[in-house]
């Protein structure tokens, strides 16, 4: 018979996981998001050198599974002399994967914009960079905000894969748990309902920020 | 690439072996996922009694959590659970046919809302039955609508396949996993992996843009 109460007394180990799964995941989306944000401007910037990669970039990591890309780099990177932990050769592949996605959400962000008022602060005497830094990107990231979130959602689920490459994160955790309580099935229909509840609220929160953020674009 | 020193050609004909599972992982995932998930859009469409709700229910969560953990739940949890065996390649595509189910579900409800209205009132005033309903007006329009959702979502079901590895299914990634730990060549070993699993992304990609052609001809010939 199921019983849940053989996981209470590991609580601590899963709560130890999922801190590791919430550092890695916060990490990661500034990471990813940093990426993303150069990409998308090289993506629409006027060199055609810079475009190029750009889509290159995009279309590699969107069609390569994150677990190849992951052994790579674990296997890959002391190879090359950089000796860096699982904790952070995940961050790092985490950040270049995600960022991909990242690009191409902000790209859609950047077209979608005005061109009457990308005009407007052309008019006003509006330089390369404050054009970027004050009407572009601003207007780009509000706009895109429930897009990356889902993005971001993504990432956090996508730590899971961690867990192959011995990161002590949330599935890993219960791996262990199941394997010392003998109780798999309850651990890991525990471990999908946590991981959903988690998604929920985390959407629910981003689609309620979008609507504040954009509050003043609906007629 | 097998005259460097730690190749073989058994390391090609290993290759091709996990490029034959991962390929049957996909297709069988799919093809049952397709069919489940038609089953459970339609039942779920239909208002057919609570199932429908308990199905979509279900769904959310697969769609909402790693296909990592629904994995280990399928090969560890529900043997453990039925005290019954499950080789790795009968819960790799147990797992990947439900969660492929879940977002084919998904797709087929809103693409089914995304037909007029009127044309299913004007066919049930002509008195069509619902199953010519489904079969004449739903089915060809839903599925134009569709192709390019379907076709995201195979691509993305690909890289997933590269999951099952992780239980131990001698697929592709796995693969790549054994020949890179005897050879300690990374840097030869998951380029080329990657590059099959691209290649892979991109015969889909072009299969589906033929296919979208094909299933939107029925716009064309509107305006006769």
């Amino acid at each position: 018979m199921p019983d849940l109460s053989a996981m209470l007394e590991h609580l601590p180990a899963f709560w130890g996981g999922f801190l590791v799964t919430a550092e890695i995941s916060v990490l990661s989306i500034i990471g990813s998001f940093i990426v993303g944000l150069i990409v998308a401007l090289m993506r629409v910037s006027e060199a055609k050198a810079a475009r190029l990669f750009a889509l290159c970039y995009v279309d590699v990591f969107r069609n390569i599974p994150f677990l190849v890309l992951i052994f790579f780099a674990y296997y890959g990177l002391p190879e090359v002399g950089v000796y860096i932990d699982a904790f952070w050769t995940g961050c790092l592949a985490l950040s270049i994967a995600v960022g991909a996605y990242v690009t191409e959400t902000l790209r859609a962000g950047i077209v979608n914009i005005d061109k009457g008022i990308i005009e407007v602060a052309k008019s006003f005497g509006f330089g390369r960079i404050k054009l970027y830094t004050k009407i572009i990107l601003p207007i780009a990231i509000t706009s895109s905000i429930r897009p990356l979130g889902s993005v971001f959602i993504n990432l956090i689920l996508t730590t899971s894969i961690l867990s192959a490459i011995t990161l002590g994160e949330l599935t890993s955790a219960s791996k262990i748990i199941a394997s010392t309580t003998f109780r798999p099935f309850e651990v890991y229909v525990f471990l999908v309902i946590f991981y959903g509840a988690l998604t929920f609220a985390l959407s629910a929160l981003i689609a309620t920020w979008h609507k504040h953020l954009n509050r003043y674009n609906e007629v | 690439m097998y005259g460097d020193d730690g190749f073989t050609i058994f390391d090609l004909q290993l290759w091709a072996e996990g490029l034959g599972i991962s390929a049957w992982v996909f297709i069988t995932s799919s093809i049952l996922g397709l069919l489940f998930g038609v089953l459970i859009g339609l039942i779920r469409y239909y208002r057919i009694s609570v199932l429908g709700k308990i199905l979509m229910l279900i769904s959310e969560f697969l769609k909402n959590s790693p296909v990592l953990v629904q994995l280990f739940l399928v090969y560890f949890g529900i043997p453990a659970l039925l005290m019954i065996d499950l080789s790795p390649v009968e819960a790799a595509i147990i797992t990947l046919s439900g969660n492929t189910a879940a977002f084919i579900a998904v797709i087929v409800i809103s693409s089914i809302d995304a037909i007029d209205k009127k044309q299913l009132e004007a066919a049930r005033s002509f008195a069509m039955s619902e199953w010519q309903i489904l079969k004449l007006i739903i089915y060809p329009q839903s599925l134009a609508f569709a192709m390019p959702m379907l076709v995201g979502l195979a691509i993305n079901q690909l890289q997933v396949t590269s999951l099952v590895s992780v239980i131990g299914v001698v697929d592709l990634t796995r693969v790549g996993d054994i020949v890179n730990l005897r050879t300690f060549e990374p840097f030869i070993v998951w380029p080329v992996i990657g590059a099959t699993y691209f290649v892979l992304a991109k015969m889909i990609g072009i299969a589906g843009s033929k296919l979208e052609n094909r299933f939107n001809r029925y716009k064309r010939v509107t305006n006769i």
